[in-house]
């Protein structure tokens, strides 16, 4: 046996969690390690991650439109929606924070999604692509993710600290619902994505 | 069972000889650049004493207040907790579960599973629950979020300074440890050599009944 392409064209199976090689011909068809079932490929990741990428998309648009929390200063409410928030920090000079928060929670979530969606293209259309740089895409995308969580963290403690009875309060909004989910649903999805689809469809290899 | 005397990339599926790295250095795909295998020095006694730190530091970051702000003789004190229960209050629910578990859950049990794991590699004890647990360990590893908890307390501080006064309560210095401690045993960690040793332990075990 030579080590030339793929583990999968010398039917052999990679267990996706302690990567220990098993012979496809084993029954059953388990790892010897970890006693984890095998795969050759994430079973079903280019559906899982259609259904999960819609998901997020569908919940993209209420976590922007509603309002992400609702500050209220001697009884007057506030109500605030992600993008509203970040032009409240702009004209209140603290533009780093600003930015800060511009990437985690409005770039961060739209470039993961449509970063998604062409991955998942270029599995679909079989593009002759550089494979390197889109796998080093996948990787970005896959570590980027969580930061988003930064709003929500910022929600909770908000909402703990700042709540003088009637004096000023804050409280959640229905978009922080919708926000939390877009960011859990675009982590699945990365992690359904199964980035040796873009290798297998090169035919150059 | 003849073990297979080869590696495939989890990346890119490319069968590959093992390499070998030495203390120091890394070991990448030749074809995807995926970083296989970064051996550490003294990773398992390292991973060891770091949970250990961490189980000690996490009582105090998880109990006591982090910040509090004081506004016209209001006082009040956020801990961990205090935000999970704010939201739960508010009925957001799904919003305050999702809190719980990566700011609170995932990172407590990143460290006793840490302990478990690297205590029973260190005292060469095989326990029939160590493949289970290395497996939770790697997929409950990117739900723990303290890092970005982190960064979104400075983001609140900031916001609050202008309409309130802020006080950091031992809680926070405490968490401050429990980051560090975490993102060191993260970088200790060797999963590679965990894997081997847990699969000698095992073997060792099987060969002795």
């Amino acid at each position: 046996m030579k080590t030339e392409g793929t583990a999968l064209a010398q039917g052999l199976i990679r267990c996706h969690d302690c990567g220990s090689l098993t012979r496809q011909t084993a029954k059953p068809l388990v790892c010897k390690i970890c006693g984890n079932h095998l795969h050759a490929r994430l079973p079903n990741s280019f559906q899982r991650t259609l259904a999960l990428l819609i998901s997020g998309y569908a919940l993209y648009i209420p976590a922007n439109i509603f309002p992400i929390m609702t500050v209220s200063r001697l009884g007057v409410g506030e109500p605030h929606t992600i993008v509203g928030g970040i032009i409240e920090l702009i004209h209140s000079d603290m533009i780093p924070i600003a930015i800060l928060v511009f990437v985690a929670s409005v770039l961060v979530p739209l470039l993961k999604l449509l970063g998604i969606s062409l991955l998942l293209l270029n599995v679909y259309c079989r593009w002759q692509i550089n494979a390197r740089l889109w796998t080093v895409i996948y990787r970005i995308i896959a570590f980027v993710g969580r930061w988003s969580m930064l709003d929500i963290f910022m929600i909770s403690i908000l909402v703990s600290l700042v709540d003088l009875g009637g004096v000023s309060q804050v409280i959640a909004g229905p978009a922080a619902t919708a926000f939390a989910a877009v960011v859990v649903l675009t982590m699945f999805a990365a992690k359904s994505f199964d980035p040796r689809l873009i290798w297998d469809n090169q035919r150059s290899l | 069972m003849n073990k297979i005397p080869f590696d495939a990339c989890p990346e890119c599926d490319l069968l590959i000889n093992p390499a070998l790295p030495v203390v120091g250095e890394k070991a990448h795909c030749p074809r995807c650049g995926y970083l296989l295998q970064r051996p550490r020095k003294e990773s398992i006694d390292r991973t060891f004493a770091l949970s250990v730190a961490g189980l000690i530091v996490m009582f105090p970051a998880n109990l006591l207040p982090l910040v509090g702000i004081k506004f016209l003789s209001n006082t009040r004190d956020g801990t961990l907790w205090s935000g999970v229960i704010s939201l739960f209050a508010e009925d957001m629910w799904a919003v305050a579960i999702l809190v719980f578990l990566s700011s609170i859950l995932f990172p407590v049990l990143n460290i006793v599973l840490s302990l478990l794991i690297s205590g029973h590699l260190y005292f060469n004890r095989p326990n029939p629950h160590l493949t289970a647990w290395m497996r939770w360990l790697q997929h409950i590893d990117e739900w723990a979020m303290l890092e970005i908890y982190a960064l979104s307390i400075i983001v609140a501080c900031v916001k609050l300074a202008s309409m309130a006064e802020l006080k950091f309560g031992f809680g926070l210095y405490a968490f401050i440890a429990l980051l560090v401690i975490t993102a060191m045993l993260a970088s200790s960690m060797d999963q590679y050599l965990f894997w081997q040793r847990i699969d000698q332990l095992n073997r060792k075990n099987r060969h002795e009944n």
